[in-house]
């Protein structure tokens, strides 16, 4: 009798041990930071780096690759801030990559080393957030833009002034983060999705304050669902996994690029600062530039790849026809990349502050 | 009119009951649906549990946080108990003092305490890891696992342990015949509590995980960016399975002790 408790609790814990036991062998690298060149640390965005792309350059170097995924550009810079990071390759977003060599946090690329990088689609060579790509080779890339329900809208929805139409009162939803907010704020008026003008930042925090009595409300996590089942019918909307399954779930389901701008976005693969396995993250930079590994991003990600030359190795083609996905050239033209705001990030904050409290 | 309130209020107690299991009953019934996205239901598959067990670096976050939280909920629980015993037995002088430190941890934001947390350990030169990790998890259920067997210490009669000592027992003898079995269930109750705390600890795995120990709470936290996958109702669904099968077996276990001692 007196057992029991204990039998319970060792069986709750080995049970637990067991049911994960067949999850693999590695983790042993854990409390090592100095990891040695067989081993490569990867910090990345989850679901960004399909298994196939891991699986392939194990096999193929012999490097035992470890992913750690984070939540958001600022968790990631704050663990390698803190140094000690252990980790070799990281895979910030594009204004994250400015942030970080601000914080000499990223080893600056030698362009001599790499193979394949005229692969890449020219809007992701020498783009604005990192001249000459010193420091970061874009990987995968997306749009922000709308997500809507034909059923619920009764029509076409061609940009952001529909969402400052009453007739959807109740019916929308912004995403939950201040610079992706402020894109629609901005851009509905005409004015610059990266403006660093005080004048332009307060007109769109006006136009923020406005929209929000007709919004739902502001939700980062299931607005596709809920744009597809039509309990929403317009959403500010990421391209990409999300975005693609509700469109190729629901033919009434679309995904557009506002008429009056378009902003893109680009997680890239960048090598941390203070690294000892350089060689291994050059394999990995090397690696992931060739065509038939980049494909594997759309076809196990549903994500669109930065490399030009991987567009024909997908092997789903209706993957790169969909537009949730691969936006359509011509609707890219008056896009930027949105990038760190500096010193006015301060009045997008005040007037993100002013919104959220409304 | 007794009776209609009555009746209301039960009704209303068992709203409240369907409300709170809703979201279960949602992801076990969601981890079978063939459709990829949740709003629709097409049929009924187990592909997701196929691909869940196929699935090696999500059951490895799996892995991690149960490592994680098995040590971290020992440790606790050993710490908590030895804190607690002298806290209630032992008049020590500053004890007051020692009581509300041990309770700061559940007041202070998490937030707060995972960014000292990282700078402490980058400070000290410690690679962020399983350890950092442990560390960290220990210093939040530690106030835990010290109330719990604390509250069943101040309940049990003094006169107790005066009498195993008028029957000739040692202090030890006291301790190991007579209170540690009578506080073995408080002990069992800190454990489970502080290792499902642990296991669902999201903020403090952020600042104190390391290369190679994503926790699953980390993991389906990240997936947010790019959408949460049926799989991961697959996996919800097993770990209700778990929970309900070490409910099942403590539960079996106070039942034959609450048998035995009736008869």
């Amino acid at each position: 009798m007196k057992t029991k408790a204990y039998l319970a609790a060792g069986l709750a814990a080995t049970s637990v041990l067991a049911l994960s036991a067949c999850g693999g062998s590695s983790s042993g690298a854990a409390e090592s930071s100095d990891t040695n060149t067989g081993e490569l640390a990867i910090y990345a965005w989850a679901g960004e780096i399909p298994d196939s792309v891991i699986d392939g350059f194990e096999k193929e170097t012999g490097i035992k690759v470890t992913v750690d995924t984070f939540d958001s550009n600022e968790t990631m810079i704050s663990k390698l801030a803190a140094g000690n990071s252990g980790y070799d390759i990281v895979e910030p977003s594009q204004y994250a990559v400015q942030l970080m060599v601000q914080r000499n946090l990223l080893e600056k690329i030698d362009q001599t080393k790499l193979e394949g990088f005229d692969n890449l689609a020219t809007k992701f060579v020498n783009p604005s957030f990192d001249e000459g790509n010193q420091y970061s080779i874009p990987w995968a890339w997306g749009t922000t833009g709308i997500l809507y329900n034909e059923d619920c809208t009764g029509g076409e929805i061609t940009g952001w002034s529909d969402m400052w139409d009453s007739k959807y009162k109740g019916k929308m939803y912004m995403l939950d983060n201040m610079l992706s907010a402020y894109i629609a704020g901005l851009q509905v008026q005409g004015l610059s999705a990266t403006t660093t003008s005080e004048a332009d930042i307060s007109k769109a925090t006006d136009k923020l304050l406005e929209q929000k009595d007709l919004l739902a409300g502001y939700n980062s996590d299931n607005y596709a669902d809920l744009v597809g089942s039509g309990d929403a019918c317009i959403a500010e909307a990421y391209s990409g996994t999300t975005s693609a399954k509700a469109v190729a779930a629901n033919d009434k389901v679309h995904y557009i690029i506002p008429e009056e701008g378009g902003t893109l976005w680009t997680d890239s693969f960048s090598i941390a600062a203070g690294t000892d396995n350089t060689s291994g993250a050059y394999q990995w930079l090397n690696y992931t530039l060739r065509p038939e590994v980049a494909a594997l991003l759309t076809d196990d990600a549903s994500l669109a790849s930065t490399n030009t030359a991987a567009m024909e190795k997908v092997k789903d083609q209706t993957l790169v026809d969909n537009p949730a996905i691969y936006a359509p050239e011509e609707d890219l033209k008056k896009s930027e990349f949105i990038v760190d705001p500096g010193d006015a990030l301060t009045y997008y904050q005040d007037g993100w502050t002013r919104v959220s409290a409304s | 009119m007794d009776t209609v309130m009555d009746r209301v209020v039960s009704w209303f107690a068992r709203l409240v009951f369907v409300f709170l299991y809703i979201p279960i009953i949602a992801v076990v019934v969601y981890s079978f649906n063939a459709s990829e996205v949740s709003y629709r239901f097409t049929g009924l598959t187990t592909r997701w549990y196929g691909e869940l067990f196929h699935d090696e670096r999500l059951l490895e976050t799996l892995r991690t946080s149960a490592i994680v939280g098995l040590l971290a909920g020992l440790a606790a629980t050993a710490i908590g108990f030895l804190t607690a015993f002298a806290l209630v037995r032992y008049r020590v002088r500053g004890r007051a003092f020692f009581l509300g430190a041990i309770l700061i941890p559940l007041i202070v934001p998490e937030i707060v305490l995972g960014v000292s947390l990282l700078t402490i350990f980058s400070t000290a030169g410690i690679p962020n890891g399983l350890l950092t990790m442990v560390l960290g998890h220990i210093v939040i259920t530690l106030p835990l696992a010290t109330l719990v067997p604390m509250g069943a210490m101040a309940a049990l009669d003094p006169s107790l342990s005066e009498a195993a000592t008028d029957l000739g027992a040692t202090g030890w003898i006291t301790f190991r015949r007579v209170l540690f079995p009578l506080l073995r269930p408080s002990i069992l109750a800190a454990f489970l509590l502080s290792f499902t705390t642990s296991f669902s600890n999201i903020v403090i795995s952020t600042f104190t995980s390391g290369v190679g120990t994503t926790t699953l709470p980390l993991r389906i936290y990240s997936t947010l960016k790019t959408g949460l996958t049926p799989e991961l109702n697959a996996l919800g669904t097993l770990l209700v399975l778990f929970t309900l099968l070490v409910i099942a077996l403590v539960g079996v276990q106070q039942m034959r002790r609450i048998l035995a001692s009736t008869n």
